[in-house]
């Protein structure tokens, strides 16, 4: 995620502070206080700065070139951004201006600059920035089922096996999804419905399918008025593949595909069928979808509003399962009992206490922890090749059921990078040296003494991720730790990067890789970010392509490990930097908060979530997890307190109904 | 870990495969027995990273066909029917300097750069290739045929672009894009209204599904008043697919009837005896890049040839690269852009460029051989090649590489090397889309002309 507490960290990078400046400067971030009482002091005081200070500043220094004309210049424009700074659309508008002023790079020479005391006064604008919003859970964003969420939900409501979908496209759920729906994909829904159906519906004169029985009713037969009958099929169907009582102009929409059956001369069980492929191509189906009023009656227009229980078993259930709400959630929510804070948190533990709850691994662990592609990642077969299938589906299996036993036990976040047990099988095992203790296909649980092992830095699976086809990137890996671990956002390098190797290539060519990375360091422009990913990197050195440990490298020199951060932390290995990193608990927990709220919202974190997250920290932090299950240590951030956070959260809980025009359409 | 495996789409699939009743159809659009001319085809196939210069550029106007650049050597038999540019240049990608591999593909075919404001959204335009399949999309079976050989779904989002920008070159709109299918089943399946992509037993698209649709179209549409704008517009893409499908199933259906009229003999075809059948289909049964790029190929041929589509397009890979383990090493094609002049480096993007040439080659030689009205099916297509950057080692964008292969039914005059030619991308996409026959009220992109010594008749 690319928002939030990484401003911070792109302003500081860009600070020309002399060393110490992210490293030094972000451990010493203090843990967020509770604001929930004092937002509107605080709102008043944000509007005030803006209104007295920033607004004069920009006018002063930005609008000059960056205003409202045609074209804009280098796409910036500051008309907009002043009349309503607290927009979503400007955030990262403020941003990159935040960290432009501070590097001095804006307003460009020649123009007039501002002091160093202005620019200080623009950059501590930055953090104010959220308290402008106003309390808003956001909008309720439809959204396609993914992948596995459709062949999980047509699982849930046929039997048929999830390889039914295979022939979809694979997608990247969650943030910045591309979410969209082509003819092909509309193609391939209805073949795949085809192909349900031929599964589901006996051909004419065959005997019918269980399946067929509980959908369509006992009869073969319709018992009195057909059309009748088949209303009262759809209403059942639909309350299923909808997740919710369809309105009756749904109803009347699907009777009408029975009626096309009836009328093509088709035998009764046949035009239910075509009935059922209706159901199964509508976008009631294929979208999860806000509730709808029923056209014509009076409901909210706009405002802000509860969820209503239906939409709150489904976004539950496809968060924790990536599967329909099953047959308890939706029981609850047509009692409306599902909202009630213990009812909720008691559905959010039997979920999780569920089997299906692993795809909370494969939807978001998996994406987070960027293990997901690691089945299709390029690895040379000359050099690697242990790389087969069953390894790389081990180094997954390992990294998830790691992930799933700190979801069970109710671990706290750290716990992901510091721990002392993982999981292995024979041939991960043998990644880690562990052959002749660890034997046989089967995954189990393995306490570990070395502690260079243990979370997720020492881990095959992401050692591996981080790497390129034939050897190591110490920059994959400290850009690695520093986005998903700490939840820091890494700008690309700039596009015309002077090459590393000005000099003679053949004695680059005998440097060692880390000697080589260190070049980065002698220019300016790269040792901003460089100063800070390589060392990280390093410290993972002694851990090959594929996670092996190693002393030397593939020329035989000794690897050096060690390393020193900005601000004079010194570490020599995995372990130490393990140790580095387990005091930074907050930006850890804070960082996997924010990444799951987005996954679970399907959106972007934006504007008043930052409070949200902001509160939730507070809440998180107070020692002992509310339904600890893991032997009462005393330790914050525990993980089923921050899935419960989640979902017990306001953006989560509620939704606001947007107005006909958005501020959007209007630029 | 949900994924496409293509090897199990592909295992046991090494036979040919035949094809239903097409050899007596003619161009849809034409009144029947007239003998008129074939349709003009186009076609774009691309590839990452730009080329290493001085073995992509011909050495003179002069010595173009007599001797060619090292990457141009398999198009030797056929260069006579292409056309090389150079001069041509990229949309400036400021301020998107940071993402210039999502900004080569994305811009390839718009010629525009994504809306600075909402980049974390698809924000573009339209592309050349819809807007020809707009115009011509409506004759055939499919508006266009998108292919790829990756999955389009690279995680990576600098600048705070959209991840799609990194996989898509096709948009129907400014906020669609079009999904490329990467798997030779699904596209035979499609062209021949098979569904059912990876089964086996496959049922046609129907009439009756065209009902269905047409219901459930109804119902989206009552759905769709009771949603906030943003909303709305989401479930709009929704429509436009049914609405899409549903055009689909009429063109088929229309055809279908055509050919049942022809075979029977009630009216006489447009297309001419000594036309060469359309080409066999044979999907590879192993994992070589070459093979799996080529079958591609020939779907795209038999899809011109048969008159499915008039227009396509093929991610021959996307930037975040493949590899080529048939050319002897198995690192990626990006990690060898910035060779820095390392000479390993550069011969294995040399290599990498000329192997994806020859596919090309592959496509527009065996184009060159099949017979279509009074000269072969080349003669009535415009093949466009090209790369998204210059010089992937620094990215440079002044002279993006292209070949044009094809005379476009008389209206592009070929075998002709052009070393200063002045334009933009966007200026290229116009000229070829007039050479379709394409009406283009707009410009493509930053297009502020047309490039008339590419044209026949300037």
């Amino acid at each position: 995620m690319s928002s939030l507490v990484p401003v911070a960290a792109a302003i500081r990078r860009l600070l020309k502070t002399p060393a110490g400046g992210l490293w030094l400067m972000l451990s010493l971030t203090c843990p967020f206080a509770s604001q929930a009482g004092n937002h509107d002091a605080l709102k008043a005081d944000a509007a005030q700065y803006f209104r007295d200070r920033v607004t004069p500043f920009v006018k002063t220094y930005c609008l000059p070139c960056h205003r409202s004309e045609r074209p804009t210049r280098a796409g910036v424009n500051f008309t907009p951004a002043l009349k309503t700074p607290e927009h979503a659309a400007f955030t990262e508008q403020w941003k990159k201006a935040d960290a432009r002023v501070m590097a001095h790079d804006m307003p460009p020479k020649g123009a007039a600059q501002p002091s160093d005391d202005d620019r200080r006064m623009f950059a501590e604008w930055l953090p104010k920035l959220k308290y402008l919003s106003d309390k808003d859970p956001g909008p309720f964003v439809i959204r396609r089922l993914t992948k596995p969420e459709y062949a999980n939900t047509l699982h849930d409501l046929f039997g048929v096996p999830t390889s039914v979908a295979d022939g979809l496209p694979d997608e990247v759920a969650g943030q910045g999804y591309l979410n969209s729906l082509s003819p092909l994909q509309l193609e391939q829904y209805l073949a795949i419905a085809e192909n349900v159906l031929r599964q589901v519906v006996a051909p004419p004169g065959h005997k019918r399918t269980d399946i067929e029985k509980r959908l369509f009713g006992p009869s073969a037969r319709p018992t009195g008025d057909a059309r009748r009958a088949a209303r009262e099929i759809a209403r059942s169907l639909a309350r299923k593949a909808y997740r919710r009582p369809p309105t009756d102009a749904e109803l009347d929409t699907l009777v009408a595909t029975f009626d096309l059956g009836t009328r093509n001369k088709l035998p009764y069980q046949q035009a239910l069928g075509l009935m059922l492929k209706g159901v199964l191509v509508s976008p009631q189906f294929l979208f999860i979808t806000p509730a709808i009023n029923p056209v014509g009656e009076a409901g909210p227009n706009t405002g802000i509003v509860p969820l209503d229980d239906y939409q709150l078993a489904s976004r539950l259930s496809y968060f924790l399962w990536a599967t329909m709400p099953d047959q308890e959630l939706m029981t609850l929510a047509g009692r409306g009992e599902l909202h009630l804070p213990a009812v909720l948190q008691a559905q959010t533990k039997r979920l999780l206490d569920d089997p299906r709850s692993r795809a909370l691994f494969d939807g978001f662990g998996a994406q987070w922890l960027n293990v997901g592609g690691l089945q299709r990642q390029v690895f040379d077969p000359a050099l690697f090749p242990q790389m087969t299938p069953a390894l790389r589906q081990g180094m997954y299996d390992e990294v998830r059921l790691f992930f799933q036993s700190i979801v069970r036990d109710n671990e706290p976040a750290i716990r992901f990078v510091d721990s002392d047990y993982t999981y292995l099988n024979g041939t991960v095992a043998a990644i880690y040296g562990l052959e002749n203790t660890v034997q046989g296909a089967e995954m189990r649980k393995v306490r570990l003494s070395d502690s260079q092992r243990g979370g997720v830095l020492g881990m095959p699976g992401i050692l591996a991720a981080t790497s390129l086809p034939n050897r190591t990137s110490p920059v994959k890996r400290g850009v690695w730790v520093l986005e998903q671990v700490l939840g820091e956002h890494v700008p690309a390098p700039p596009p015309d990067v002077p090459a590393l190797d000005k000099q003679d290539p053949a004695a680059v060519a005998h440097l060692t890789l880390r000697q080589r990375t260190e070049l980065h360091r002698t220019n300016p422009v790269c040792a901003n970010c460089h100063r800070i990913l390589d060392p990280i990197g390093f410290g993972l050195e002694k851990f090959d392509a594929i996670g092996r440990w190693r002393d030397r490298d593939t020329n035989g020199q000794a690897i050096d490990s060690s390393g020193e951060l900005p601000g004079g932390k010194r570490f020599s290995g995995p372990a130490d930097l393990k140790t580095i990193l387990a005091q930074r608990n907050a930006d850890v927990a804070r960082n996997l908060v924010e990444k799951m709220l987005a996954y679970a919202l399907g959106r972007k974190l934006e504007g008043y979530d930052e409070i949200v997250v902001d509160d939730l920290m507070a809440d998180l932090a107070g020692g002992e997890g509310k339904n600890a299950g893991g032997g009462g240590k005393n330790e914050a951030y525990r993980m089923r307190d921050i899935i419960n956070g989640v979902v017990t959260s306001y953006p989560f809980t509620y939704r606001r109904i947007e107005a006909q025009r958005s501020l959007h359409e209007q630029n | 870990m949900s994924r496409i495996d293509r090897r199990a789409c592909l295992k046991g699939l090494g036979v040919s495969l035949s094809l239903p009743l097409m050899d007596s159809l003619g161009w849809a659009g034409v009144p029947a027995g007239k003998a008129d001319k074939p349709p003009v085809r186009l076609g774009f196939m691309y590839m990452p990273h730009g080329v290493i210069m001085d073995q992509f550029w011909p050495s003179s106007p002069e010595s173009f066909l007599s001797s060619p650049p090292p990457a141009l050597e398999s198009l030797r038999p056929v260069l006579d029917q292409c056309v090389v540019m150079k001069g041509i240049s990229g949309v400036p990608i400021a301020p998107f300097n940071g993402a210039p591999h999502a900004l080569e593909l994305s811009t390839w075919l718009t010629a525009t750069l994504p809306a600075p404001e909402k980049r974390n959204e698809i924000n573009i335009a339209i592309s050349a290739d819809q807007i020809a399949a707009n115009h011509v999309g409506a004759f055939t079976a499919l508006p266009s045929l998108e292919l790829a050989t990756m999955p389009q779904t690279w995680k990576e989002n600098q600048e705070g672009l959209n991840e799609g920008y990194y996989s898509h070159c096709s948009f129907s709109s400014p906020t669609q894009a079009v999904p490329a299918e990467v798997n030779p089943r699904n596209v035979l399946n499609r062209l021949f209204n098979k569904q059912g992509g990876n089964t086996v037993a496959s049922t046609p698209l129907s009439e009756l599904d065209r009902g269905l649709l047409d219901i459930v179209l109804g119902g989206a549409r009552d759905l769709r008043r009771t949603l906030p704008v943003s909303d709305q517009r989401k479930l709009d893409e929704y429509l436009d697919s049914v609405r899409s499908v549903e055009r689909r199933i009429a063109a088929i259906e229309a055809r279908q009837k055509e050919a049942a009229l022809e075979k029977a003999g009630v009216r006489a075809s447009n297309r001419r005896a000594s036309d060469s059948p359309p080409i066999e289909i044979r999907i590879p049964e192993g994992e070589k890049r070459s093979e799996y790029m080529q079958v591609m190929c020939d779907l795209n041929i038999l899809a011109f040839q048969t008159d499915m589509t008039r227009v396509s397009t093929y991610i021959g890979s996307t930037p975040n690269g493949a590899s080529y383990p048939e050319l002897g090493f198995n690192d990626q094609h990006h990690s060898n852009t910035h060779h820095n002049n390392d000479p390993e480096k550069v011969r294995k993007i040399a290599l990498i460029t000329e192997f994806n040439i020859r596919q090309f080659a592959y496509m527009v030689k065996k184009m060159a051989s099949l017979r279509e009205a009074d000269g072969t099916l080349l003669d009535n297509c415009i093949m466009m090649w090209g790369s998204g950057l210059e010089d992937g080692n620094v990215h440079t964008r002044e002279n993006l590489p292209f070949i044009i292969a094809g005379k476009g039914g008389g209206s592009i005059r070929t075998g002709r090397y052009f070393a200063n030619t002045r334009g933009n991308q966007g200026d290229l996409l116009t000229t070829l889309l007039a050479c379709a026959g394409v009406p283009n009220d707009r410009p493509v992109g930053i297009a502020t002309k047309q490039i008339a010594e590419l044209k026949a008749q300037a």
